[in-house]
């Protein structure tokens, strides 16, 4: 296919650019499904019709306009393409764990289109993640969101250019670590962290009254101030402060997630969503009043301190308190069965088919910024759709067919074995990874590697 | 009587976890002994069939009868219409019990140092009031093994029933030396050895196994002899499964090494059980024909190659069972030993087919640790460890109402259900007093 | 700008000039000063650019420059006369980037008050001021093998970090003259982060980078203030500012290190994102970025090697799995990918060059060969080697073909240069002429220094370099024979923190060619055996260090200072 692409582009003159990265948009009309809208109900033996990656008609007995395929779909669910709010899947680098504030590092620079994750995630209905900094640091780096168009060569190909930006925050215990307690700065406690938070957006402050006074001063006659020194660290806070970046914090306890709302507060900033969130359930009723919600683990505890006064019936508590709530995976295993993780919510908590659906499509859509264009079945948005063979809430259900923009770019029944993109013209022995779960979950990748590479071996991967 | 029925009603309704005994201020629920008379149920036996309006008798820690006339003299009658009785679900490797916090390695108690520590016992370790225990439990996991890791015998696995206060209560009558199969697989991304050095290394540690096997030999053959030895711990450990005593669970993932290790069992007259066998599925026909069972999972796990199809973790235990091979499932988990039944459900839906599945984590495991005349099925005569479930535990969508493990009415409560009570409705709410 | 280059070379060739009457004045008890600097190679095939089919021709040299080319020379009677009646005469070949005679410079120490979140540029691998004729010696052994491959001129490239400094164009003349043509090249870059401190990441090295480019431009437009009106606060311009100067005023390229695809896709949207002049050097894999280069205009120089047979000579034909036959006709599929990039690269009409780094001397005919056989015309081969390097260095004007006024950089072989019997009989750079001995079949005359047993020298102090997930570590192996006992120590990176722990040698032993040693590291309260083994060859020795758990790393060292014979 890449080459495809690539003689065509060659064949139009066209050459294949960089940020005018060429992004496939398809055609299909998918029928007789039992169609789950999220946002509009069920519709039983239902017709969705795709026209250029857009979704243009929902109903019963539609005909597919001359030149599009037909899929039939009956007796099997279709839902929205499942959106993964906390991943790091496509990155070929997650922690810049060396200072405790990164805002300036952008993870759309080391975005890998070839990680076999991106596949695996598509085989389990994502057809977005967003793919973020590490925990290391209080401020870490500007995350992407991606679109899981796989088989594209060009980084550019795969970000979601028409998402808002968002930041990863981080609070608690591994900023902690790393910097307070490996490097010896500041923080080594949760109050070191909050003063790390509001020094950096009080010296944002500054920079911009600095930048500010000098524009203005650069155009008068026989200006004799100086351009201040330019730091995208620190502009990308005045950003945050302006409203034009989305938080997304890693947190865990209540104390620490109570008190970026007060930071938020005075500083006058809205746009936050709170990731992990495991003691959420204690605070759900600020989180719902002040913030854009929290995304969660549907299960996880207990694998370190800050944790183990969790419970799996935090979503429903904060679904029910209010808060947008959504599921996510931190994690290239758990994202191939986000469905299954939304359908513990069921178990711990009652929720509703709709509720916990929407847990991994509208709701983590809200919280990237995004919901305008995906998370739910409706005429007009990104048709980025999964048939299920059996309910998607079903333990037992198996993603089928997954399409972003129209484009398959995952079928159970048709898709080749052997996925990689690359392969080492000099590979001896293909490399067999045993407990390979165990280093799926990124949060805290190259951090280990900044320490020390002996360490690396003794280090558990663990978030 | 009455207050049960009406919190049934109620958790039908909403769907929220029951705590089957309202509980008043200060008021500790214990799990209870007694005769019960489980009524008017589905009855999924796994050996017998699917029974129908069936009820089921538990007394004396045991189930003493099932069918559809049973007297419910002396016995708290649980109305059980509409719902269904499963045995409880056993997972065939994990280490609750042994960790508390993984991160905090003042709670980690399932390695030692030494790379030969089979006299390591895990059933001492065993925390009887870990919270992991009663996390899991409600989930209808009501027996699981639990194993140390670490170096090559890393020590003594002990199958432990989730309920009691000393490991001694908790135990379910099975012991079995662990073994980590010397490896030829890569550690992880960051194990960068060359291929040469990854098979100089396997075979390194293969010479050492055998030294040490021999070593255990000798040690059993002169003791057999009559001969005073001196304090040896591990070899004393380690003769015992040399002389059939106890069972060896063979950690081994890699399909190289799955051959290698059905080549070292061939002709040592051992009991012996696979476990991990994350590549068992190229390797299916000849663990069959070695007629060695297999404990395989985690289930929900990454392919162990790039070249893989993504769903050969789902599928391992649904191919291996296709071939003959005896499968059981596990976890490999401490606290989220809990999602044993969706693992089994992921086995289930990619090859392994739900009757297969749901045996791969009851009456397989049993019969593999040698334990089946007491679990894995709902028959009388054998142990009281069964769960009573709004529908298909495997689903997440069901609820489990009702726990019985050695006969004892398990609390449905736990930490994690307590803070749902708490924080639910959080009072104060939002506003400021 | 061509006007800048050749003054800068005449400076070279000045002071080249002046050094030969330093050095040796008129005597020379040696014996070794050649007698005359004017040469002329007669009647033989002169190929003078890529495409010339070739025509027999004398061709005359004097002081460096060609004087003509032609079939009626007349010779001068200094001319030192080298018949070519069997012999084919190309243009020097010019290598357009590479790390040969270069050494590491000596690593930084850090401050007492370092903080990894701000370390001092040069501790963090910035250090655009440094120039690579700093750690260039010409009379490396690297530099020997490279000339004895037809290579004349190399734009040689600084070690180090991030932004390791400028690079320069020397000759790969005579080793006791200077060599250098241009010292300003380029500035050199690359996707390298710092270990344990910012930028620890490829990503944190692309914003550092942004950083110092913007803030450069800044620190211009200060200066520019201060230096035209009063009342202007000093600026405090750092050497860093001053170095990157010229790269923000696109007066100077960067020579961006760019292996992968997306480490050329990463330079060009940096370069696009900036504007400065960008030069790609290294790429190995960048099938899927040709059409990338082309619409950006982006001069690159490949790698001069093709990866290596082994995988594919060891996979076997019978007796293997339906399974593994998918996994060779993979590596099969991407092995014979990456013999054709090259030829693709012509293909779509980019004149590529070469660059030496990481690439091995001896496989040049090989590997030029192999790009041939999988489509790469001879001429494209040939602009790659010549012309095309010139261009992207922009000394057109200088070299590249065979031309009256030129430099006088030759290749002189005994048969048509991409013929696989063909060798090389001489080099000339820079006017001195190197002349090398044809081979008959295997002759094999290598020398044994003296009082190193096996011809093999270990003792002394090796500095060695290793690459490891954690990024690249270094320090000192110091081995010595005591009571015909091999032992010493080795220093390393420490991993408990700063600075550099030192360990005893254990189980060291030579056999032939190998050494192999073990070394202890404490970290995190464990105790690690290290072993390092490599074969020597000269005063270099490659190899891997292993770490048990966790595998084996390339390791290379150099005999920094041997011990005297004992």
């Amino acid at each position: 296919m890449k080459k495809h692409i690539y003689l065509l582009a060659a064949f139009f003159g066209l050459g294949v650019g960089m940020s005018q990265a060429q992004v496939q948009k398809g055609s299909v009309l998918i029928k007789n499904a039992t169609v789950l809208t999220v946002t509009k109900g069920n519709l039983e033996s239902s017709d969705v019709l795709v026209e250029n990656g857009v979704i243009t008609q929902i109903g019963k007995n539609l005909t597919a306009p001359a030149g599009i395929t037909a899929i039939d779909a009956t007796g099997k669910y279709v839902m929205p393409g499942i959106i993964d709010a906390h991943s790091h899947v496509g990155l070929d680098v997650v922690n810049e764990a060396s200072a405790p504030i990164t805002a300036e590092i952008r993870m759309k620079d080391v975005v890998n289109p070839q990680d076999l994750g991106i596949y695996r995630a598509l085989a389990g209905g994502v057809t977005i993640s967003h793919a973020m900094h590490g925990s290391a640091n209080v401020v870490g780096g500007q995350n992407a969101t991606l679109k899981h168009r796989w088989g594209s060569e060009d980084p550019a190909a795969i970000i979601m250019q028409d998402a808002p930006r968002t930041i990863k925050f981080a609070l608690g215990e591994n900023p902690t670590r790393v910097h307070g307690r490996g490097n010896g700065i500041q923080p080594r406690s949760r109050m070191g962290v909050e003063a790390v938070i509001r020094n950096g957006f009080n010296e944002a402050i500054q920079y911009k009254k600095g930048w500010e006074k000098y524009n203005l001063a650069k155009a008068q006659k026989g200006n004799i101030l100086t351009p201040p020194a330019y730091s995208e660290r620190l502009q990308t806070l005045v950003d945050i402060l302006d409203g034009k970046i989305i938080i997304h914090c890693h947190s865990y306890r209540a104390d620490e997630i109570y008190m970026l709302i007060n930071v938020i507060k005075d500083f006058n900033i809205k746009k936050v969503v709170f990731q992990h969130t495991n003691e959420g359930f204690k605070v759900a009723p600020e989180i719902a009043e002040y913030t854009m919600g929290a995304s969660v683990f549907a299960d996880w505890w207990a694998y370190k301190m800050e944790v183990y006064y969790s419970t799996a019936y935090n979503a429903a508590i904060l679904q029910k308190n209010g808060a947008i709530t959504s599921i996510n995976s931190d994690s290239a295993e758990l994202i191939r069965h986000l469905y299954h993780e939304a359908g513990k919510t069921q178990r711990y908590g009652g929720l509703t088919d709709e509720e916990a659906l929407a847990m991994i499509t509208i709701n983590p859509a809200k919280q990237l910024g995004i919901e305008d264009k995906v998370g739910s079945i409706e005429v007009g948005k990104q048709a980025d759709l999964v048939i299920f063979e059996g309910h998607p809430l079903s333990s037992y259900a198996v993603p089928q067919m997954t399409f972003v923009d129209g484009v398959k770019y995952f079928d159970r029944k048709a898709d080749k074995e052997d996925q990689r993109q690359f392969v080492a013209a000099t590979e001896m022995v293909e490399p067999i990874f045993l407990r390979a779960n165990e280093e799926a979950h990124r949060c805290m990748q190259d951090v280990d590697k900044y320490f020390e590479a002996f360490q690396g071996a003794f280090m558990n991967g663990k978030q | 009587m009455k207050r049960i029925l009406k919190s049934f009603c109620a958790a039908l309704l909403a769907l929220l976890p029951v705590v089957a005994v309202a509980q008043i201020d200060g008021e500790f629920v214990k799990p209870r002994n007694g005769k019960f008379l489980l009524k008017n149920a589905t009855v999924v036996t796994v050996t017998k069939g699917t029974l129908k309006n069936t009820s089921v008798l538990l007394e004396n820690g045991k189930i003493s009868q099932v069918g559809t006339t049973l007297s419910s003299e002396g016995a708290e009658v649980i109305d059980c219409t509409g719902m269904f009785i499963y045995p409880g679900i056993i997972d065939g490797g994990t280490r609750l019990g042994l960790v508390e916090v993984s991160s905090v390695p003042e709670t980690v108690d399932y390695s030692d140092v030494g790379n030969v520590t089979p006299n390591m016992q895990a059933l001492t370790t065993v925390n009887p009031n870990s919270e992991a225990i009663g996390v899991t439990r409600v989930s209808g996991v009501t027996t699981v093994l639990t194993v140390p890791t670490g170096g090559l015998f890393p020590g003594t696995a002990a199958l432990i029933n989730l309920n009691g206060y000393t490991p001694d209560q908790m135990y379910g009558g099975f012991k079995a030396v662990a073994m980590t199969f010397p490896s030829s697989g890569r550690r992880g991304r960051f194990d960068r050895r060359s291929d040469e050095d990854i098979k100089k290394d396997g075979e390194k540690a293969m010479k050492e196994a055998n030294d040490i096997w021999e070593n255990a030999k000798s040690y059993l053959e002169l003791k057999k002899s009559g001969a005073e030895l001196t304090y040896y711990p591990e070899m004393d450990q380690l003769s015992k499964v040399i002389a059939g005593e106890l069972s060896l669970l063979i950690e081994v993932n890699s399909a190289s090494d799955i051959l290698n290790a059905i080549k070292w069992v061939e002709g040592k007259n051992i009991k012996v059980i696979f476990t991990g066998v994350a590549e068992g599925w190229r390797v299916a026909e000849q663990i069959a024909k070695a007629k060695i069972p297999v404990v395989t999972g985690p289930i929900q796990d990454l392919p162990t190659r790039g070249s893989d199809r993504y769903d050969t973790p789902y599928a391992n235990a649904g191919m291996l069972a296709k071939a003959g091979v005896k499968v059981a499932l596990r976890t490999d988990e401490e606290e989220n030993v809990r999602n044993l039944p969706f693992h089994a459900a992921f086995a289930a839906a990619y090859g392994l087919g739900k009757e297969e599945a749901l045996k791969a984590v009851t009456i397989n495991p049993a019969e593999i640790f040698g334990v089946a005349d007491q679990y894995g099925s709902v028959e009388a005569g054998k142990r009281a460890n069964l769960i009573v479930s709004t529908g298909d535990p495997f689903e997440t969508r069901s609820q489990i109402h009702h726990v019985f493990i050695d006969g004892y009415r398990i609390p449905m409560s736990n930490r994690h259900i307590r803070l749902y009570q708490e924080f639910l409705e959080r009072s104060p709410g939002l506003k400021t007093n | 700008m061509n006007k800048q280059f050749l003054k800068a070379g005449m400076l070279g060739l000045l002071v080249a000039g002046w050094l030969n009457q330093a050095a040796w004045a008129q005597s020379d008890p040696t014996g070794k000063r050649r007698v005359t600097s004017t040469y002329a190679i007669t009647n033989a095939t002169v190929v003078k650019a890529p495409g010339d089919p070739g025509s027999k021709a004398t061709i005359l040299i004097k002081d460096g420059i060609i004087l003509g080319v032609g079939a009626s020379l007349t010779l001068p009677k200094e001319a030192k006369v080298i018949p070519g009646d069997s012999l084919y005469v190309y243009p020097g070949f010019i290598d357009g980037a590479g790390t040969m005679g270069i050494s590491k410079p000596k690593e930084v120490e850090r401050p007492k008050d370092f903080v990894s979140s701000t370390p001092p540029d040069e501790v963090a691998g910035i250090t655009p001021w440094r120039m690579a004729t700093d750690t260039y010696s010409g009379a490396s052994t690297q530099v020997d093998d490279w000339r004895k491959a037809g290579f004349t001129l190399s734009q040689v490239v600084p070690d180090g970090g991030m932004l390791p400094g400028k690079t320069a164009l020397v000759f790969l003349g005579e080793p006791k003259t200077t060599n250098i043509l241009k010292v300003n090249a380029a500035a050199a870059a690359n996707f390298r982060s710092s270990r344990g401190m910012y930028p620890a990441t490829l990503a944190g090295v692309m914003a550092k980078f942004r950083d110092i480019y913007q803030n450069t431009a800044l620190v211009i437009e200060h200066e520019r203030m201060f230096a035209t009106s009063a009342g202007i606060k000093r600026p405090q311009t750092s050497p860093t500012h001053t170095a990157f100067m010229p790269v923000v005023q696109k007066q100077l390229p960067v020579l961006f290190a760019a292996g992968s695809e997306l480490e050329i896709r990463r330079a060009i949207a940096l370069q696009k994102e900036l504007g400065f002049k960008l030069i790609l050097m290294g790429l190995e894999n960048y099938e899927s970025v040709i059409g990338v280069i082309k619409s950006s205009n982006t001069p690159v120089l490949i790698k001069l090697q093709v990866p290596d047979d082994k995988s594919i000579k060891s996979q076997k034909a019978e007796g293997v799995t339906e399974a593994t036959k998918a996994q060779y006709s993979r590596v099969k599929e991407s092995y014979d990918n990456a013999l054709k990039q090259a030829a693709q690269l012509e293909k779509a009409g980019i004149p590529f060059g070469f660059s030496t780094a990481d690439a091995k001397a001896a496989d040049v005919q090989k590997t030029l060969n192999t790009m041939i056989s999988n489509g790469l015309s001879e001429k494209a081969a040939l602009a790659a080697l010549t012309t095309n390097p010139a261009a992207i260095l922009g000394i057109s004007s200088m070299a590249g073909t065979l031309e009256k006024g030129k430099l006088a950089n030759l290749v002189v072989t005994t048969d048509t240069l991409f013929k696989e019997e063909s060798q090389i009989k001489y080099v000339i750079s820079d006017g001195y002429v190197f002349d090398y001995e044809i081979k008959k079949k295997s002759v094999k005359t290598e020398a044994k220094p003296e009082g190193a047993p096996n011809g093999v020298q270990v003792e002394g102090v090796w500095e060695y370099s290793s690459e490891t997930p954690a990024g690249s570590s270094g320090g000192e192996i110091t081995l010595k024979r005591e009571n015909g006992v091999l032992g010493g120590s080795i220093t390393f990176d420490d991993p408990s923190g700063a600075g550099k722990a030192t360990a005893p040698i254990k189980n060291a032993s030579l056999s032939g060619k190998t050494l192999s040693f073990e070394f202890d590291v404490a970290a995190g309260g464990m105790s690690l055996t290290v072993a390092i083994s490599g074969e020597i060859n000269g005063k270099i020795m490659e190899g891997s260090l292993s770490v048990p758990q966790m595998g084996s790393f390339p390791v290379k060292a150099t005999l920094s200072s041997p011990s005297q014979a004992n």
